[in-house]
Order: structure tokens, then sequence, then C-alpha cells
């Protein structure tokens, strides 16, 4: 599920801005190391956890919004080419800094109350701050959705969608709002990051590992479409679990071939729309 | 006056400066030449407490030997470089230690790549280049040089051979499922483990493999998987460092651990787990190797090594300064040995070292320069004596768990 929020920060970006951010497991990692950052600094300080979800996708949603002014904006022009030249780029440049800042070495965050400990389920035991980030999933969706829906900026951002000269012409920011959406997915992305280190590692690398699998994700879902990515999400949980028990050897593949299959049958994904 | 005096002063100042300078040289000349040995270690960075570690165990054997008279009266002289973990900087430091500094050996260095770039150089050199880290199992058969030797284990026995044979000696598990990063280190470790597991207990079956990309940290699915396959235990293949400790909090979290067996073979050396405390995930139970379990070891020469190691560097000794403090010591030897230190002389008498050392008797293998250093394995447990994890119930393993001298011919396609 937390796989899900990177996936929905990515889509939203493509839907709104049209920019495949490269990237995006990159901001994933920087929340993650964020995250790691304030445990560590306010060591001892009851729900210093917490305090890390809450300030570290917020550092990951700034340094976002200082990507999209300064380095998207003047070539939302260029071809589509020089922005995946552009993000990956910044894949390079935000994995070098996370080296030199953190180091190649691994960092752990340990489990946060109330979360320790686990229950048993199904006849085997089930940690509880898993069933947590499950239950993230759900809320973080109904909470876009309601978002895109039922707010002003939703609207806004609906509009742009849609066509971005008729929403300035009526007199939306545009820039503001690009802004705004490519920080709103820098955040989801933060929140990723910065939620996953309990049950993992803060390490390098793991923006490529996450960035591919989220790309599976928008792909079978439909890019640009936050139920996309949420079905997309499931779908590639799903068939990682059952290609494990039919065919273990061959898993690795499965959300591979899975995506192959669904860009032959409907190549703008379960939920999108063809253009 | 006062300008005098003080003009005076310098002039006395100076002359006393130049009677120490004038003097200095003619003491050193009354001895004989010290034999010099660079030591390019990884100095800086997330990874540095194995060199630094390293430097010290080298530096402790170094001063035991030149308190105890030398080698053949000349004294042993340490430089010690930093490569930054980059082959670059490495051969860099290398080709300075040769050029400017005029060492009569190279050693160190924890990366396979550095190692590799600096063996390299010690060919075209033809200086002698002792590993005390890099564990890449080609720097001794595919890319072997005759300068170039390994005072550490290698990758065979470490990863696939050793865990296997340990396992034949304890747990005897039947059903094994294997998770692997999937690369080339996680493939070779399945097969070399298969190999000598299923040959020594030829009722035990691998029933599944499992494989995830490299660099993945989520194993959620996989470890349902292993819960729920019937399997006894567990094998971890070339899964290391931040991907076993991810692994292993998951594992934890979903009781893995009390379920079945695991084999981990990397749990047993303190650097991963020596942060981990009582109440934190560990792989508890797991059947670990481990390169130098200074806790487990008998007797004073041991137990002194890790007090100074302590004290010089605050870290708990890394198997690297027992690999360095080994190898100062093959110096000796094969300097004494030789009678000179003349470069291929040296290596003739290295080719046939037989050391007795705190860890054992260490016996050179000429055909690879690989030196059957041990390997051990035990249990991974809490005990009162330590504040992290540690093997226990400790075995040791020798020259069996390394590729036989035939199996490297075949690997060179000779």
């Amino acid at each position: 599920m937390v796989w899900f929020l990177i996936a929905a920060g990515l889509s939203i970006i493509f839907g709104t801005l049209k920019v495949l951010n490269l990237a995006h497991g990159s901001l994933y990692m920087l929340g993650s190391f964020c995250c790691y950052q304030v445990t560590v600094s306010l060591a001892g300080v009851p729900g210093n956890f917490w305090l890390a979800v809450l300030v570290a996708p917020l550092v990951v949603a700034l340094v976002g919004g200082i990507i999209e002014i300064f380095l998207l904006r003047p070539i939302y022009k260029a071809e589509m080419i020089y922005q995946y030249i552009l993000t990956f780029a910044l894949v390079l440049i935000i994995a070098e800094a996370c080296k030199m800042i953190w180091g190649t070495g691994y960092h752990s965050v340990a489990v946060p109350w109330p979360f320790k400990g686990s229950v048993g389920m199904f006849g085997l035991s089930f940690p509880i701050y898993n069933l947590f980030l499950i239950a993230m999933g759900p809320v973080v969706f109904i909470g876009l959705r309601t978002l895109i829906n039922k707010t002003d900026l939703g609207r806004n951002i609906r509009a742009v969608t849609e066509n971005r000269e008729m929403a300035n012409a009526l007199g939306t920011n545009v820039p503001r709002v690009y802004t705004g959406v490519f920080m709103l997915g820098a955040w989801l992305a933060g929140l990723a990051g910065s939620l996953w280190p309990p049950v993992s590692v803060v390490m390098l690398g793991s923006d490529m590992a996450v960035v591919i699998d989220c790309f599976i994700i928008v792909v079978i879902g439909g890019l640009g479409s936050l139920a996309g990515a949420f079905v997309g999400a499931l779908i590639l949980g799903l068939t990682t679990a059952f290609g494990l028990y039919l065919i273990p050897k061959l898993a690795v593949a499965f959300g591979f071939i899975l995506m192959i299959i669904i860009l032959i049958i409907r190549p703008y994904g379960l939920m999108g729309e063809p253009e | 006056m006062t300008n005098t005096l003080k003009a005076f002063g310098i002039m006395l100042a100076t002359a006393a400066l130049v009677a120490v300078m004038g003097l200095a040289p003619t003491t050193v000349l009354a001895e004989k030449p010290p034999i010099k040995i660079g030591f390019i270690h990884t100095m800086s960075g997330p990874i540095s407490m194995y060199g630094i570690t390293s430097a010290a165990g080298a530096k402790i054997a170094v001063e035991e030997i030149n308190a105890a008279g030398g080698v053949m009266g000349r004294k042993l002289q340490l430089i010690v470089r930093d490569d930054k973990i980059s082959p670059e900087a490495g051969l860099r430091e290398a080709k300075d230690l040769v050029l400017k500094e005029k060492v009569d050996f190279l050693a160190g260095t924890i990366s396979s790549g550095v190692a590799l770039a600096i063996s390299g150089y010690a060919r075209r050199a033809k200086k002698i280049y002792m590993i005390n880290i890099a564990q890449s199992t080609r720097i001794t058969e595919e890319k072997f040089n005759k300068y170039t030797f390994r005072f550490t284990t290698n990758a065979t026995p470490y990863f696939g051979k050793g865990p296997a044979l340990a396992l034949a000696k304890t747990y005897k598990a039947k059903k094994i499922i294997s998770l692997g990063y999937d690369y080339e280190m996680g493939k070779n470790s399945l097969k070399e483990f298969k190999a000598t597991y299923l040959k020594m207990v030829p009722d035990a079956k691998i029933i599944d493999e499992l494989w995830v990309p490299l660099g993945s940290t989520d194993f959620t699915a996989h470890i349902a998987k292993m819960a729920n396959s019937g399997a006894d235990c567990f094998y971890l293949a070339g899964i290391y460092g931040g991907g076993e400790l991810a692994f292993t909090k998951q594992a934890w979290s979903f009781g893995l651990y009390d379920k079945m067996k695991a084999v981990q073979p990397c749990a047993g050396d303190v650097e991963t787990w020596g942060k981990v405390k009582q109440g934190d995930p560990y792989p508890k139970n797991a059947l670990a190797t481990c390169r130098y379990p200074f806790w487990a070891i008998k007797g004073d020469q041991n137990a002194n090594f890790v007090k100074q190691i302590r004290e010089m560097t605050g870290l708990w000794p890394s198997y690297g300064s027992m690999d360095a403090y080994v190898i100062m010591y093959a110096i000796k030897d094969a300097v004494t040995k030789a009678g000179t230190t003349e470069t291929q002389k040296v290596i003739k008498a290295l080719e046939t070292l037989k050391m007795d050392t705190f860890v054992g008797p260490v016996e050179m293998r000429a055909y690879d320069h690989q030196a059957m250093m041990p390997t051990w394995y035990g249990i991974m447990r809490f005990t009162p004596d330590l504040p992290f994890p540690h093997i226990t119930d400790v075995g040791k393993l020798g020259a069996e768990s390394y590729h036989t001298v035939e199996q490297i011919k075949k690997v060179r396609g000779k």
C-alpha cells in the first residue's frame, strides 16, 4: 500500500503537468533519509517518529517545489525527451546528495509506539504496523479524492488538467497550480518514504527499486488516474503474492508480464482514458 | 640592547636546531633502514570502521614485532593511506607508496574493486600485495596474479560452502527454501550451497527458490510464502547488509524465526549486528558464519588484542583487524625465512608459509595464494557477555570450506 502513495503522486503529476517524473523514487528515498534524520536528531523525544512523519514529507514537498519552479518550469514547452533527461539527471543528483550527506551505510528506524508487536491472523502472526500501513492506503486515497473532487483547489486542478489554456484564460493561476500539484506529489512520495523505514531500512538504491514497481502500477492502472493507481497497486501486490505461490522462480517477472498484457489489451491502462 | 639580545637568542636557537637536525640523520643511519609496508584501506566514510580497526590491528602487530627486535634487525614501518572506497584513489595511493615512499609491501582493503586495481598494479610494479578483507573469489581465481596474497576468507566459505558444511553439522535441515537477491553473487551462493549440502545430506531437498530484485527492501510477500511453504529451514543467498537488516526486521515481525530454522550467512559478523540491542529484531537462532568471533576464541593473546583494539579505536575488533595483524606476522615470517625483502624470494617463502596465530594455525595455499583462514559458524543468540547478538556454540571450518584446486583450475579454464 505504501507503493500506492508513491504511484498516486507519480500519477497526479503526470495527469496535470504531463511530466513523467523519473525522479519520483528519489523523492521517496529522500523522504526516508529525512525521516531517519529527524528520528535520530530527536532521539529520546516521545513521538519522535510521528514528528518525522510530519516533517520529512514537508521537506520533500519543499524540494519538489524548488524542482518545479526552477528546473521544470523552463522546459514545459520543450519536447518530452528533455523532461526525461532532466528528471533522470535529478535521480543521479539526489542519489549523490544523499550519499554525501548520509553515506553509503544503512540506517534503521524502530517500529513506533503504539504499533509495536503483532496479532495472530489466519494462523500467521501479522505485525500491527503493517496493518496500519495497509489502512493508510485507503485513507490517503479517500483524502485525495475528496481534495480533488470537493474543494476549490481540486476544482482548479481538474480545470488545469482538462485544458490548461482555457483554465488560464478563465483566470486560474496555472503555474501556481502546477507547483502545488508537483509539491503534493512530492509530499506523497515523502510520506511513503517516512512511513516505510520502520519495517525496512533506509539505504541508497531504494529509489530505483521503488520507481520501477510504481511505473508498473501506474501503467496497469492508467497514467493520470488516481483510482487507477489504487487498483494497480492492489493488482501488482496480489500478482506478486500469487506468483510466488504458483511459480516462485519466476515471480520476479510477474509484474512485468502483467504490464505487457495490459499494454496489449488496454494500452491506456485499466482506469485510464484513451487520448 | 634588547634587539641584540633577541638576535643572539635567535642565533642560539637556530644553532641548537641545526645541531638537533644534524644529529638526527646520523642516529638513523646507525640503524638499518626499516621495512616499509604501505597499508591502503578505507579510512573515511560510512564503512571506515573496517579501515580504522584494520589499521589498528596492523599497528599492534608492528609494535609487537619492533619491540621484539624487528625483522633481521630491521624495524617495520607502517604507512597508512585512505582509498575512500574508490579504485582510482586506491591505485593512486598504491603508486605513490611504491614510487615515492619506496615501500616493500602493499597491504589492505575492503572493496574487491579497489583490491583488483591494486592487485593489477602490484603485478606491474612487482610488489607483494596482501589483502585483508576483500572477498571476491575472482581475485584469487580468474584474476589471479602471483604478487597477490589473501589473508582472509573469501565468498566461497563465507556465503555458500561454509554455511552448507555448518548446516550439515548442526541443524541437518531436510526441507529448505531459499531466498536470494537476483544477481551473480546470490545465484553463485545458492549453487555452491546446494552442491555441497545435498551431497552431505542426501535426503535433504531445496523445495523452492525465491528471488527478489537486487536492492529491494520489501520481503513481506516472500516471507508469507516461506512461512506457508512447509520448509523446516530457510537459506539467504547473497542478501547482506541493508537488505539483510530489512529482511530480518520483517521476518522477525511475522514470527518466521519461531516457525523454522534459519541460515543467514552474514549474520555472524559484528559489523551488521553490533548496534542491535536486546529486544530489537535480530536473526534469532539463525545459523551464521563469522570471520572473527573474538568472544569465542580462547587465550590471553586474543583477549589482549581485543582490549587494545577497543582502547585504540573505541570499536569492536572487525575480522579485518585480526587479518591485518596476521598479515604483519606473515611478512615477518616470510622475510625471515627468505633472508631478504627481495620480492621473488619472499613470494617463494610466502607460498609455503605455515603460521601459528592466536586464531589457530594458518597455512598458505601456493596454487591460488589464498591463506586457509578459518571460518567460524554458530547460532545467533543474546548472552549476558555481550550487548549485541552473536554466534554461540561456535564451530570452526578450515581448508575444506574453500574451493578445491581442481575447482579453481576449472574456473581458470586450465
